[in-house]
């Protein structure tokens, strides 16, 4: 019998084990999730202090998001066990619409000073990009990370050209040259750039997305819970991009599961954005050049090169019992002071239409030059499109993306027709 | 000459065997760009991977992690796995029958079919995110019971009957008479049961989003295929090294004991 | 004193029973009732009536996970019945260190797979992988181990035998060392050649182990997810996407709980049929 002790101490200390530090769900305390990468665990730190520090009601303490494969991944764990925060800063502008219609998430706009506090900070256009399709703001616009072409600038000399190519002709030329160059105990070392060659669908959002907005003006791929997308510039970004897979300028291997390519010199250009900037500098060997470029486009477009801006939005769960507290907070969070902290700690772009002309943040290019073409893109960036199936249907077209695109073996057109299909069913369910 | 000849081919298959091992170590201690050059020892070895992989990510509270979980389940199995095994095997019950189909069955069951509706349990138990998901729904399993039942078959009745007349209870007998008798049996089935609660993956991604929770296979997966690793490849060996560290250790030391269990496990099918 | 003996194995069974109504009989029957339902879990179950069977008809992943898994099986039992039987059959000659070289090829078998995967996806590396290294040394074009879409089931087979030959070689080595010697004589006396004596002496004494191999092979073709996971997300073109894999996309990634759970529920069945048809199979070659 002295064993039935044994086992409720066991289960007991399980249990007791198990309680992680239970949030202290009283009115006056606010939790805030922030992203895990360590600039922003920096700057929600300085952020919450100043708040703490200068406010008597209430306090409010942050974490940042459990690390998981994906944080999407791990809001939603949240949302379904009950366990989520009152505000979350790092909502990728895709997943909001699905909390919303669950009604999990508290719509802005109803907040009193909110309407006229978004318009002077976000032009209108942003505005309309967030607003849902019932008519509510479920999210605040917070921060972008445009994607460019990161570009080795030496390997570019080497091959005679001065500025990165900016046509899909001129890409396509550069391609063949460095290809020409490549070829050392047979075997190809040298790319002009890489893409990572998975299925999953949120790659697709850091080449063909960026591409297609290139090249389409910033269009959207759903509009109104119809398939817009079955167009020239899908299927023109479908064929570039095969094009560049058929001849061999683009790596078919997951070249991410070694060294980093394009600072070893294997691969001349990247899609990225501002992130790279820390990472490069870290780890780059002595006398590597890099500069930054706006995607390559159709050889016939006109007008500027949008591009996808990887929108991070803030968002508060309506399991939020202080919301106007709550809501003051955000404001500290997206002041000029607010936005420009972020700006200076973890080098990222506040999504402000004030962003090139406010002095305080043209200190901050000018101290940090290379972010600058990253702030000259973000009149011509986009999010992803609202839609709650948003991505399934990235899911889709990545499947004929790569059965076309890297395999080969389906033309453009058929592959965005069969992606549309499969979209239509998905939106119908 | 024929000697030679199966001498050589068992080397080579051990070299098989055993060299991916060594050369993932060596790459480990490398540093990056060393590494395509690498044939057995690193030129320049340094730990420097492996500060890296501590740097981002809990690593040794993930291995505290695991050691807890999988101790803990390892002792309930073989708690409750030996109750219903004596109860089988020496006690008269209404019901033997059924119950030995139900163990079959749950032994045959495919975990495809539960694994959702497992997960929805622990939701609604709010047991996400907790050691209690990890660790309750492995905390008795089928295999151990007929593992145990087989062996106390081999202990003579009388040993039982004369301890039932000295008036011990039956948890007693259990625990002062069959278990002090059964270390072959508990010994397989805590290595069994500790090896494959160590190596199970696939529900503490399901059940456990929060880094502090993982466990170290989980912890390590999640850094070698997310972009924590800053596509390092000597960065994500270290990691894979630390994560067979342990149990390569322990099988150094208790080779014949890994043996044997897990031969014996497969018999029993 | 009699009635304490009556209770009291219903005391022992009971944290059993208990487990198996609430982690096995509830699942089971939840299961079933998700199937006719979409559900999200954050928004209210949707009853849906035979839409899920109707989309796993026309699934074409659903069938291609089927097809990745037969294709994995094919490759992978044969190999590990004819290299375990190889090494065991090495090894059931009078050497020594046998320890040695047991406990060499059995370290892959105690080592998590997550490990194993880790490292096979650096030497499956298409340029700078070691293997293709060793390849392009001895003169032979490269391999697309995990990016050609007809060859990356094929090498994860590869990689699964890899990590678990070592268990069978000590099964038939155990059971070849049972075949008792004066069989082996006695047909030598006979005349019988080496093919002979195996097919009829050496044969039918492992057969159990063989089976034993079969089964478990086959219960962990279907159950590969760490392996597809960690390599190749399911790709190329879907060609690794496993049963296991595919239900956790469905249910985790996109929480589509209902039709995970059709899924779940299918393949399931067809992992019973399978096993069973074996077994059939089996018994009547024992016969």
């Amino acid at each position: 019998m002295k064993i039935y002790p044994l086992i409720v101490l066991t289960v007991v200390s399980c249990c007791l084990l198990s309680c992680s530090d239970q949030s202290k769900n009283d009115r006056k305390h606010i939790i805030y999730w922030a992203s895990n990468n360590t600039d922003e665990i920096t700057f929600a730190g300085k952020i919450v202090d100043q708040w703490n520090n200068g406010n008597t009601g209430s306090k409010v303490t942050f974490q940042p998001v459990p690390e998981g494969q994906s944080s999407e991944e791990v809001i939603l764990a949240a949302v379904v066990g009950n366990t989520t925060p009152d505000i979350y800063s790092n909502m990728w502008q895709g997943d909001a619409e699905l909390y919303a219609r669950a009604g999990k998430l508290v719509p802005l706009d109803t907040l009193p000073g909110f309407m006229k506090f978004i318009s002077a900070r976000c032009d209108s256009n942003v505005i309309k990009e967030v607003t849902s399709i019932d008519g509510h703001i479920y999210q605040i616009p917070w921060k972008i990370n445009p994607i460019m072409l990161i570009c080795n600038d030496n390997m570019f000399k080497s091959i005679g050209w001065q500025t990165p190519p900016k046509t899909y002709s001129e890409f396509l030329k550069a391609a063949a040259e460095i290809k020409h160059t490549a070829y050392l105990n047979g075997y190809l070392n040298k790319w002009i750039g890489y893409s990572e060659v998975i299925e999953t669908w949120w790659q697709r959002l850091f080449d063909f997305y960026p591409l297609y907005l290139a090249a389409s003006g910033g269009a959207s791929l759903i509009k109104d819970n119809k398939v817009v997308f079955n167009n020239e510039y899908a299927i023109g970004t479908f064929q570039f991009m095969k094009t560049l897979y058929d001849n061999g300028y683009f790596p078919r291997e997951r070249l991410s599961a070694r060294q980093d390519a394009f600072l070893s010199s294997d691969i001349a250009i990247r899609f990225t954005g501002p992130w790279e900037i820390v990472h490069a500098d870290k780890f780059k060997p002595p006398g590597f050049e890099y500069s930054f470029s706006p995607l390559p486009v159709p050889d016939n477009h006109k007008n500027a090169a949008y591009t996808y801006g990887d929108t991070k939005n803030i968002i508060m769960f309506t399991t939020c019992k202080n919301k106007l507290a709550a809501w003051e907070f955000i404001k500290s969070i997206i002041s000029e002071k607010g936005d420009y902290q972020l700006l200076k700690i973890t080098n990222q772009l506040p999504r402000r239409k004030d962003l090139t002309s406010n002095p305080l943040f043209i200190n901050y290019l000018n101290d940090n030059p290379k972010m600058r073409p990253f702030a000259e893109q973000s009149k011509y960036v986009r999010g992803p499109d609202i839609c709650p199936v948003l991505k399934e249907i990235f899911d889709a077209i990545s499947r004929e993306y790569e059965a076309c695109v890297i395999y080969g073996k389906k033309t453009p057109q058929q592959a965005v027709n069969d992606a549309a299909k499969s979209a239509e069913i998905i939106l119908l369910q | 000459m024929k000697n030679s000849f199966i001498y050589l081919i068992l080397i080579l298959g051990s070299v098989v065997f055993v060299y991916p091992f060594i050369w993932m170590l060596s790459a480990s201690l490398s540093p990056e760009s060393a590494i395509s050059n690498l044939v057995l020892f690193p030129t320049s070895p340094s730990l420097n991977n492996y500060s890296q992989v501590l740097d981002k990510i809990p690593a040794a509270r993930s291995l505290i992690n695991s050691l807890f979980v999988s101790l803990v389940i390892t002792v309930g199995v073989i708690i409750f796995g030996s109750m219903v095994g004596y109860a089988l095997s020496h006690l008269e019950f209404k019901g033997k029958k059924v119950l030995f189909f139900i163990i079959i069955f749950t032994m045959t069951l495919p975990f495809q079919l539960t694994l959702i509706p497992q997960y929805i349990l622990m939701v609604k138990f709010r047991w996400v995110d907790t050691y209690l998901a990890l660790i309750v729904p492995y905390f008795l399993n089928g295999l151990s019971i007929i593992m145990f039942n087989q062996y106390f078959k081999s202990i003579p009745v009388d040993l039982i009957d004369a301890a039932r007349i000295d008036g011990c209870s039956e948890f007693s007998i259990l625990f002062r008479i069959l278990w002090p008798n059964s270390l072959p049996a508990i010994v397989t089935v805590g290595i069994i049961t500790f090896m494959s609660s160590w190596n199970e993956v696939l529900w503490p991604i399901i059940v456990i989003r929060d880094e502090h929770l993982m466990t170290m296979p989980q912890l390590i997966t999640l850094f070698a295929v997310g972009g924590r690793a800053e596509s390092q490849l000597g960065v994500k060996l270290a990691a894979a090294a630390m994560l067979a560290f342990p149990v390569i250790v322990a099988y150094a030391f208790f080779q014949k004991y890994f043996i044997q269990s897990m031969a014996s496990s497969g018999m029993k099918e | 004193m009699k009635k304490s003996i009556k209770i009291t194995p219903y005391f022992m069974i009971a944290p059993y029973i208990i487990h198996f109504l609430v982690f096995i009989t509830f699942p089971v029957l939840f299961s079933f009732f998700l199937m006719f339902n979409q559900w999200n879990i954050i928004s209210p179950m949707k009853f849906v009536g035979l839409q899920n069977f109707y989309k796993l008809i026309h699934d074409a992943q659903f069938f291609r996970s089927l097809l990745n898994t037969l294709i994995f099986l094919v490759i992978h039992i044969p190999l590990q019945i004819i290299v375990a039987l190889f090494f065991a059959t090495m090894l059931n000659q009078k050497i020594r260190f046998i320890g040695f070289f047991r406990a060499a090829y059995f370290l892959p078998v105690v080592v998590s797979g997550v490990v194993i995967t880790i490292l096979w996806q650096q030497l499956y590396g298409y340029e700078t992988g070691l293997l293709n290294r060793i390849l392009t040394g001895i003169g032979i074009a490269k391999i697309g181990w995990l990016i050609n879409p007809n060859i990356a089931m094929g090498s994860i087979a590869i990689m699964a035998t890899w990590k678990n030959v070592g268990l069978y070689i000590v099964l038939f080595l155990a059971g070849l060392q049972t075949v008792p010697q004066y069989l082996y004589e006695s047909a030598d006396l006979e005349g019988a050649n080496a093919w002979q004596k195996f097919r009829y002496i050496t044969l039918p004494m492992i057969n159990p182990t063989m089976f034993m191999v079969v089964i478990l092979s086959t219960i962990g073709g279907f159950s590969l997810f760490i392996e597809p996971y960690v390599m190749t997300g399911g790709g190329p073109l879907n060609s690794t996407l496993s049963s296991v894999l595919y239900i956790y996309k469905e249910g985790f990634f996109y929480y589509h709980m209902g039709y995970a759970s059709t899924l779940g529920f299918f393949f399931a069945g067809i992992i019973l049929l399978v096993i069973f048809f074996q077994k059939r199979y089996v018994e009547k070659e024992t016969r």
